[in-house]
């Protein structure tokens, strides 16, 4: 007999197909794949080999590559922080007109092709492009500025696709805060500042929290960006991986590198999460 | 211990205005409860003393010295909320500590300070609990602990008792007073509840549409209000309309009312002639039994037997109604002709007035 109960379960029967054709099944052959051994003619043979393993994690110079893009990732999230914060203030104070257009302005990067949006940068900083011209003509420098194919430039791009993505958490987790409780600190004594560091921050890491993880595994994974403002002088996992792939055909050894990849990911948001149990606990109020 | 003068206090948003010359003042030690209906600027006065709003004109004083000038966080009053606005993300010592931590206590001091304050509100032993995890009461008594903790020189409380259910209501009520009492702070208390005002306040201003209506004593607000807003705010009321005749002395006035002649009370700005209105208290009526002086006949109307005591509401010939409350024990039954005694002493007159 079919209960009622079962009959729900089924509700839930497209989302679970689709994850597992898209998400298990690939995975698990990319896993299986970093184990295979190169091949000559296929993209691997036949037998199977921890060499791409020993290669890749006793390799320093995949190691480099690898804190590169955890590094660039960290910063990219932090700095997404500070931009975002001051905005989601902002946002999380307005009302009617004025915070529909305040939304639409913040995902804004997001409406944007990622191809356009790319193309302006590379366009906005080349080295005779409108930014160096700017400069110059101001006065400022005399020399343009080297800014396409640098980290620095593939930092901002990031930052400033990702900024939606810090500011919706963060702006939630301020609307949730009651205007008394500030009025309240403010009448025992304390200043903009302490209110802002005892009341306000605190009580905003849930909106952090989610926040820098998000912006954290989307660059750490970002392909097109790095690919198209860093150049080839600046190489991140994405990109070789890529190049692993779809370049010199070693399937096994970017399956290898991706898995590499997705295991120091975890671990970093594991980590993080781990360390911030105790804020995120006292906040969830 | 702190005066309080507040002045003409003035403050609108675009074309609402939210106060229109506001005049309270309050003695060291007083507690004053801002008693109106929503809108009418209780709150509104509140926050302009607590500095989170700043007013338009007029004047507030502490102590002689205007405070207009000083930021909220300088003013030193501790406020209470109504929905006890606890930093969630602290336990109830560190809620109660806080203020002393921005006055850089030491640690220990803190602990003393808060255990001693803890005890005083009955919390001991919640000090390690998030505010989540006590009840609606506890929580506005640690509210009112954080407030105390500091000594502040003046204590605003803003309808600290609505959200809690009408047994802790009492309880905490008390508590408020009491240790408002033992203290000796100067508090100011908004709150829409008549008989909460009338509980526990030395003065009671009892405000209409950002003005102050009467400033007095509760005894006064309720036996002598100048206006029949006041007096309808303030508790059960019957009104009558009638005629003054002539002043006769001692702030008295002889009056036509439903066919009787009395000597009553007044308004002292009222005027003999004038269209007045008689106040009668339900109290101070009593259905009269034999023998006795009976100002006014009619016929019951309306009776509801509540147990301790029973309502009726009787008809007077002239078309006027009266409600009042009798002892339980002799039954009244709907169309009986009554008359009714009337507590002279406790009769009101005041001027005829827009409802």
């Amino acid at each position: 007999m079919i209960k009622a109960r079962h009959l729900r379960l089924l509700l839930g029967a497209p989302a679970v197909v689709l994850i597992f054709v898209f998400m298990i099944l690939p995975i698990t052959n990319m896993v299986e794949m970093s184990f295979r051994v190169p091949g000559t003619v296929e993209p691997f043979g036949d037998d199977y080999t921890l060499m791409h393993y020993t290669r890749v994690f006793g390799d320093s110079f995949y190691w480099g590559i690898l804190a590169r893009s955890l590094l660039t990732a960290g910063s990219v999230a932090l700095l997404c922080l500070i931009v975002s914060y001051p905005i989601a203030w902002h946002l999380s104070k307005a009302s009617g007109l004025k915070a529909a257009l305040l939304y639409a302005l913040i995902a804004s990067p997001l409406m944007t092709g990622v191809l356009v949006r790319n193309f302006g940068w590379m366009i906005v900083t080349a080295l005779n492009g409108p930014l160096n011209e700017t400069l110059i003509g101001l006065g400022i420098i005399s020399q343009p500025l080297r800014l396409l194919f640098t980290q620095g430039l593939v930092i901002v791009a990031l930052v400033h696709v990702f900024v939606p993505f810090m500011v919706l958490p963060i702006n939630n987790a301020l609307r949730n805060i009651p205007d008394n409780l500030v009025e309240a600190s403010v009448s025992m004594g304390a200043s903009r500042y302490r209110v802002f560091r005892d009341i306000i921050l605190p009580l905003s890491f849930p909106g952090i929290q989610p926040g820098l993880i998000l912006v954290y595994v989307l660059a750490v994974a970002a392909y097109v960006t790095p690919a198209l403002l860093g150049g080839q002088m600046v190489t991140y996992m994405p990109t070789m991986i890529i190049a692993e792939l779809t370049g010199t055909f070693r399937w096994p050894l970017g399956s290898a590198l991706a898995i590499m990849l997705s295991l120091s990911t975890i671990l970093v948001v594991g980590l993080f999460t781990m360390l911030t149990w105790r804020l995120m606990e006292r906040a969830r109020a | 211990m702190a005066t309080v003068d507040v002045k003409n206090l003035c403050k609108r948003y675009d074309d609402f205005v939210a106060l229109d010359g506001v005049s309270i003042a309050a003695r060291s030690g007083e507690l004053v409860t801002l008693l109106g209906p929503s809108g009418c600027g209780k709150s509104t006065t509140l926050r302009c003393l607590a500095g989170f709003l700043e007013p338009d004109g007029g004047e507030m004083a502490v102590d002689g010295q205007s405070i207009l000038a000083t930021p909220s966080n300088r003013r030193g009053f501790g406020v209470v909320f109504q929905n006890y606005a606890l930093f969630p993300h602290m336990t109830v010592a560190e809620n109660i500590g806080y203020g002393l931590r921005l006055r850089k206590c030491s640690g220990s001091e803190i602990t003393t300070r808060v255990h001693d304050v803890m005890s005083l509100v009955k919390l001991t032993g919640l000090e390690h609990r998030m505010p989540r995890e006590i009840s609606g009461g506890q929580q506005q008594r640690v509210a009112l602990a954080r407030a105390l903790v500091l000594k502040p020189k003046l204590l605003l409380l803003d309808e600290p008792l609505a959200n809690l259910d009408a047994r802790l209501r009492d309880e905490v009520r008390w508590l408020i007073r009491d240790l408002q009492q033992q203290s000796g702070i100067t508090a100011f208390y908004v709150t829409h509840d008549q008989s909460e005002a009338m509980a526990i306040s030395d003065m009671v201003a009892v405000m209409k549409k950002g003005r102050v209506a009467q400033f007095a004593t509760p005894r006064e607000i309720y036996q002598k209000p100048v206006e029949r807003y006041v007096a309808d705010f303030t508790g059960e009321a019957n009104f009558l309309s009638c005629r003054s005749l002539e002043a006769c002395g001692e702030g008295r006035m002889r009056i036509s009312v439903g066919g009787a002649e009395l000597d009553v009370d007044c308004v002292p700005s009222l005027e003999p002639g004038e269209a007045a209105e008689l106040l009668l208290r339900p109290e101070s009526l009593q259905l009269a039994t034999l023998g006795e002086d009976v100002t006014f006949r009619g016929r019951i109307v309306k009776s509801a037997f509540l147990g301790a005591s029973q309502h009726c509401e009787i008809a007077l010939a002239d078309g006027g109604v009266l409600k009042l409350t009798t002892a339980p024990n002799a039954p009244v039954r709907i169309g009986d002709e009554v008359g009714i005694v009337v507590d002279r002493s406790h009769a009101w007159l005041m001027p005829e007035g827009t409802k």
